[in-house]
């Protein structure tokens, strides 16, 4: 069955996946590896576990609309369990599982959880810290019972032992999970998001069954995948994107969906799996490019030019193409050439030589970088949305890359900007609101519109410019607008550079807060004999300094005087994923470093 | 005091494979430095490359003033560098007394000699009454003791020693690490310990190095160091129970 037959509106997502566990039972729907090898799960075995883990949390009590709460890393149990809980009629809701033990507990009380599904002894440990205050709570289910034997808790079973619970109920009474599957609403709220709020505690945007099928509908009119479609997922499932893209997609598609061991084998898992179509973040881009480059400085000169060569081809001919004209055959031949000799190797080593088409979303990207990899030939688009409109609401349409542009609105989504800029959305993709913060959702959604906080305008192409968050930009004590986000894009192009926070509001210049990247700039360290012990040390040597002032001066010189950095520091602690500074999706969060470096701050003035 | 021992960038590779990524650090004169680190962080390979068994492919190495990377092991001993070997790497089949003047291989001076004998002799009585006994037929403790003994027959201004307390019964352990003590305040002899018991060389060292997959990550005096989170918690085995009163899994490693 192919997705124009089925009509969406009549859908949600549990009657669809369930359609599809039926259609395509025997194709594979997911990938993980167990002990080193890749393992199938085709779609049957996938709606079985889900149908289970339904029925399991149905025999533990949970009623329609119920929220279930998920804190792992991704893995197949995590499909499992969101596929399981929509499908019982309950709501999932994602937790980081980075967040610490009192981030748990808010999230726990704020949706008022039933239950808790952890993937291990970590995970388990947050809850069982707090859960005297979690009133909420009836059961903890955890997936990895390694270290767990001999736990007992009354509130406490293993994932195996809520399928049996499930098993067991399937038996007893067979037509239940069909039952209870075809009971949600469109208009009922799916899952839960929580932002991760920079200010503020962090709030739980209810998306609806129906805004995620349009969601997934409208964008595969744009950017169609299909059943040959691999998938790598290794951002975390609690944040839309992910989400969207290894949970939802998939059931208009049918693409494949492989999961990475951990972060750090995400690049052996990409060229394992070469992707067909891939999602990341900027940071991800970022590195690939770092990487490519300094593998390049490493190389020979016959290699050095031989590289130099093929991507200049590989520029021109996208460039023509990017103008909407069809290239010279010669160049065409040209580029045929250069790619198998050269860019075919290039794109193998970040394991993208199957992509058909790549996104980088979630936050801003520098158009740099994205003419680099069209220059690859990698078809790299720009995707622009929120939580709060389900993922996507702009995108570049197939060959219609514009850089510098977010794209175009997706079929049926609306944009506009208001009076003072800020850009407003309105369509089926749109959220019902934030749970249980009528106030905050009368602030964001006015008379349909969604207010996104982000100041832009619209191109006479039709394409979206994102200027900035409406917060963030800087009025200085000269009184001029300055979008910091343009210029920190430019720094972070640089190989040294992995993000920036320019500050200077209502002060006299800009300064900027640089973190480097410490495996390019220690290989920089060694290469110039600067001794250094720790990470401390290395961003003060003098040679760092020196070779970040250099790209800091590089990138000053493309922008108008009173946008240029007058000073900046380094910061000299290794920033985690557990840092409140820093975003599970690996972005400097600006209030947060503020703060915390707010001496060192004060000191540049 | 003045800086004894100078490394600067230093990397070295077993083939393919990049062992010690870049590192930097000084050891000043008289001092008693620890360098801890898990399995295959590349501890050893930083004795071996200091003491020039192996070469390292990138840095220098400066002693005394004097620049030591690539030189014969053979010079560096007689410049006043001995390690002792992780293991105790004892000659099994010579004696004690030949085991111990094996390490004077490079020196003639006999009075020297004798005097320095009866100096080990000092640190560890029980050689004393074993001198004729063969190496190979001690315990693992004694096998330590004669080690120990034969570098400082050399009359190191610096000794290197490989983990020390590795295999041995916890007295043993204290006594040879008195006598580390000892070595280092009568004769002012510069140690470079490296460990994996972490309590035992912070105790004695006065700054410490922590070094993770071939990189230092901290550096710091050792006072800090056992004040630091995360050394308590990877190192020293200090961790906060949870709630279970059971914790196995661990947090990530900050080194801040």
């Amino acid at each position: 069955m192919t997705p124009s037959q089925i009509n969406i509106q009549n859908e949600t997502v549990p009657t669809l996946f369930w359609r599809r566990v039926h259609d395509w039972a025997d194709n594979t729907a997911l990938r993980a590896k167990v002990y080193g090898i890749w393992r199938k799960i085709t779609w049957r075995e996938y709606g079985q576990k889900a149908r289970y883990a339904g029925l399991g949390l149905i025999s533990l009590g949970l009623e329609k609309g119920d929220r279930v709460t998920i804190i792992s890393e991704n893995n197949p149990e995590w499909l499992f369990s969101d596929m399981g809980a929509m499908c019982a009629g309950g709501i999932s809701v994602g937790i980081y599982p980075t967040d610490s033990p009192q981030q748990v507990e808010y999230v726990l009380n704020h949706c008022q959880a039933k239950f808790y599904i952890a993937e291990d002894e970590e995970q388990l440990d947050k809850v069982l810290e707090v859960r005297e205050r979690t009133p909420h709570l009836k059961k903890i289910i955890v997936m990895d019972m390694e270290g767990l034997r001999h736990f007992e808790d009354d509130m406490f079973l293993s994932f195996d032992d809520l399928l049996e619970l499930g098993r067991k109920m399937d038996e007893e009474n067979p037509l239940l999970f069909e039952q209870r599957l075809r009971e949600p609403q469109p208009e009922d709220t799916a899952i839960l998001i929580y932002t991760s709020g920079t200010t503020g505690p962090p709030k739980g945007a209810m998306i609806t069954h129906s805004n995620i099928l349009n969601t997934m509908d409208m964008q595969n009119e744009v950017n169609p995948g299909d059943e040959t479609d691999e998938v790598l997922s290794f951002l975390p499932l609690c944040h839309i994107a992910q989400r969207t893209v290894s949970v939802f997609a998939p059931l208009l598609t049918g693409g494949r969906i492989n999961f990475v061991e951990e972060m750090d084998t995400i690049p052996q898992n990409m060229q394992e799996v070469s992707p067909t179509i891939f999602f990341a973040v900027p940071r991800i881009w970022e590195k690939f490019y770092s990487s490519l480059i300094l593998t390049m400085k490493e190389s020979t000169r016959f290699e050095k030019l031989a590289f130099k060569w093929a991507t200049g081809i590989g520029q021109k001919l996208s460039d023509i193409r990017l103008h909407g004209q069809e290239p010279p055959a010669y160049l065409k031949v040209l580029f045929k050439f250069a790619d198998w000799t050269v860019l075919r190797n290039l794109k193998k080593v970040i394991g993208l030589n199957r992509a058909r088409y790549c996104m980088s979303g979630a936050a801003p990207i520098s158009p740099d970088l994205l003419k680099f990899y069209h220059g690859l030939g990698l078809d790299i688009r720009e995707v622009y949305g929120q939580t709060e409109n389900c993922g996507p609401t702009t995108v570049h349409y197939s060959g219609q890359v514009k850089f510098g542009t977010v794209g175009q609105p997706l079929p049926r989504a609306q944009v506009k900007i208001a009076e003072d800029g800020e850009i407003l959305l309105k369509g089926p993709h749109v959220f019902k609101g934030y749970f249980n913060d009528p106030e905050k959702t009368a602030e964001t959604v006015i008379d349909g519109w969604l207010y996104t906080g982000d100041v832009g305008r619209i191109d006479e192409d039709g394409h979206l410019i994102i200027t900035d968050r409406k917060k963030d930009i800087i009025i200085t004590a000269g009184g001029k607008n300055i979008t910091p986000s343009e210029i920190e894009n430019q720094l972070k192009f640089s190989p040294y550079i992995t993000d920036a926070v320019v500050i200077g509001d209502g002060r006299k210049y800009l300064t900027a807060l640089i973190m480097v990247d410490d495996e390019n700039v220690m290989k920089f360290a060694q290469e110039n004999k600067v001794p250094f012990t720790t990470y401390a040390s290395l961003t003060k040597a003098q040679e760092v300094v020196d070779l970040i002032q250099n790209e800091v001066e590089e990138v000053n010189k493309q922008f108008a005087r009173v946008e240029t950095i007058k000073k900046f520091r380094l910061i000299d602690i290794q920033l985690t994923t557990d840092d409140d500074e820093i975003t599970p999706t690996g972005k400097l969060k600006r209030n947060f470093v503020n703060e915390k470096f707010k001496d060192v701050i004060e000191s540049m003035y | 005091m003045s800086v004894m021992l100078k490394v600067r960038n230093i990397e070295t590779y077993y083939g393919p494979i990049m062992a010690i990524k870049g590192v930097s650090f000084d050891i000043l004169e008289g001092a008693v430095v620890t360098i801890l680190g898990a399995n295959g962080a590349g501890k050893t390979t930083i004795l071996k490359t200091l003491s020039s068994i192996m070469d390292p492919e990138k840095g220098t190495i400066e002693f005394m003033g004097q620049r030591i990377e690539g030189l014969p092991p053979e010079k560096i001993v007689a410049m006043g560098i001995s390690q002792v070997p992780e293991g105790r790497e004892v000659f099994h089949d010579l004696t004690v007394k030949e085991n111990l003047l094996m390490g004077a291989y490079l020196r003639n001076d006999r009075a020297g000699i004798k005097r320095d004998i009866d100096m080990v002799y000092d640190y560890f009585p029980i050689l004393k009454d074993r001198t004729a006994q063969l190496a190979g037929d001690m315990s693992g403790g004694q096998q330590q003791m004669v080690v120990i003994g034969r570098a400082l027959m050399a009359r190191p201004k610096l000794l290197m020693l490989d983990e020390p307390s590795l295999g041995l019964s916890p007295l043993l352990v204290k006594e040879i690490y008195q006598i580390i003590e000892r070595i280092n305040q009568e004769h002012n002899t510069t140690i470079l310990l490296v460990e994996q018991n972490a309590p035992m060389a912070l105790s004695i060292a006065s700054h410490g190095f922590v070094l993770e997959l071939g990189r230092i990550v901290m550096d710091d005096t050792c006072q800090a160091l056992m004040a630091n989170e995360d050394v308590q918690e990877f190192y020293l085995g200090i961790k906060e129970d949870s709630v279970r009163g059971a914790k196995r899994w661990k947090r990530k490693k900050k080194w801040r």
